[in-house]
């Protein structure tokens, strides 16, 4: 067992864990943190998609003892409290949401790019959800939702 | 289930060498895991006996990029985001950016490093003919000895490298090719994005008025490992260039592959896409040096 410290949605954690364990394991299963979903856990599917250090990565690749010192985001700290984040809302409202099971992993791509790329065209957000797959097949309202999201995100 | 492992994270490149000359147990290294940590979770017979992973994500040695006397060095484990954006790598080795782009997804590329994607020498290793095209040679270390060697001898056979068990890949170390050299880069996969590739091809050339002086061809993939083709490369070299010539080029290639490989049941799929592709390759290429 290791004792791990990082940052965790803003706030420094330390957690008592095997080292080899995957990080998308210690979140479900010893933080209770399920809004990381595991798809395929090979990293072709992206369902378990964080952000570590304010980049994309599947979770189901990383071990624990990698994210010592790191800063990791999940679902769970995108919103402000009771307030959606802009990019959930406009999942909502465009309609970007069918089964819900690549939604999390979708609204985290879409931060990460936002964050680095606030006008992406439509091609840069094709190409930062690539690796996100939607079996239900809704890329079209999820992408509005992220083009929307980057609209209002530059206007505030 | 993962197994139950220790992992060590040194801080410098001497205590990853003096780890690695510990014989006592089985060493992996790992850096963006997207090989070792699919690896372990498959069981697969190249991890399953590990039994300490070395991380060697936090070893300045093996990271970053940087240009020096001609050549620009790549540490092992920098990962492919950093070379797409590193504007030394973008200027001067437009070929290994775009075989960069078409690797996985960016949460793949956002881990994955470059030594990682031919330490382990599968064939489909995206990055690996357009390091062979720049005739990239490899530094390697251990407790008591330092080499460099070229990346094609580096590459033994599927699966299979130089590499010994004390041993780390620190740094890719590429020479720049002179601005008259013009190349290309070709991947078919069975999607476009998070695909493993089913053919590679990589390609540089040096013109002369319309005569090829220099052209260095690569495949991934397609051949058993990644692989240059010297014999087409001399066929090739003080070749006036017309479309005859280009079209022979391209069928030869299908020929070079088959002596490497035999008739598989996929020739007949692969052979005409690679002996196609690198044709419009050829053509496209040599019309932007005209």
């Amino acid at each position: 067992m290791i004792s791990l410290k990082f940052i965790l949605n803003g706030k420094q954690v330390t957690v008592e864990t095997e080292p080899s364990i995957r990080l998308l394991d210690l979140l479900r299963a010893k933080l209770n943190l399920t809004g990381t979903k595991e798809g395929c856990g090979v990293g072709e599917c992206g369902a378990c998609t964080v952000l570590m250090n304010g980049k994309a990565v599947n979770s189901c690749l990383i071990l624990a003892a990698q994210i010592e010192g790191s800063e990791i985001v999940t679902i769970e700290g995108i919103a402000n409290g009771n307030e959606l984040h802009p990019i959930q809302k406009n999942f909502l409202k465009y309609g970007a949401v069918q089964c819900g099971f690549c939604s999390p992993a979708m609204v985290l791509s879409a931060y990460a790019l936002l964050e680095e790329n606030p006008n992406p065209t439509e091609e840069e957000i094709k190409d930062a959800i690539a690796g996100n797959l939607c079996r239900c097949t809704g890329y079209k309202q999820i992408i509005e939702a992220i083009n929307e999201s980057a609209k209002e995100l530059t206007t505030r | 289930m993962m197994p139950l492992i220790e992992i060590l994270t040194p801080k410098n490149l001497n205590e990853v060498l003096s780890i690695l000359s510990n014989h006592d147990k089985v060493l992996k290294i790992i850096a963006g895991g997207t090989d070792v940590v699919t690896g372990l979770k498959q069981e697969s017979n190249r991890f399953i006996d590990a039994e300490i992973l070395i991380d060697i994500n936090h070893i300045a040695e093996v990271k970053g990029i940087e240009q020096r006397n001609g050549k620009i060095s790549i540490g092992a484990a920098t990962t492919f985001t950093e070379i797409y954006k590193n504007q030394i790598a973008s200027k001067e080795l437009p070929i290994l950016k775009k075989a960069v782009s078409t690797i996985g997804s960016l949460q793949i590329r956002n881990r994955a490093t470059i030594a990682g994607n031919f330490v382990n020498n599968a064939p489909c290793a995206d990055t690996v003919p357009a390091l062979l095209i720049y005739n990239a040679t490899i530094e390697i270390e251990s407790i008591n000895s330092k080499r460099e060697i070229s990346l094609q001898e580096f590459l033994q056979g599927p699966y299979k490298t130089q590499l010994k068990k004390d041993e780390i890949v620190t740094r890719i170390n590429i020479p720049v090719p002179p601005k008259t050299f013009v190349g290309d880069f070709y991947k078919l996969g069975r999607r476009q994005a998070v695909a493993i590739s089913r053919i590679t091809l990589a390609v540089l050339m040096e013109l002369k008025e319309n005569n090829i002086n220099e052209i260095r061809i690569a495949s991934g993939a397609a051949t058993p490992i990644g692989t240059r083709f010297p014999d087409l490369e001399k066929f090739a070299e003080g070749k006036v260039v017309n479309d005859n010539f280009l079209r022979s080029l391209a069928s030869k290639i299908g020929d070079e592959i088959i002596k490497l490989t035999g008739l598989r049941w996929s020739s007949e799929y692969k052979l005409p896409v690679v002996q196609q592709m690198f044709y419009q390759m050829l053509n496209r290429m040599t019309k932007r040096i005209k």
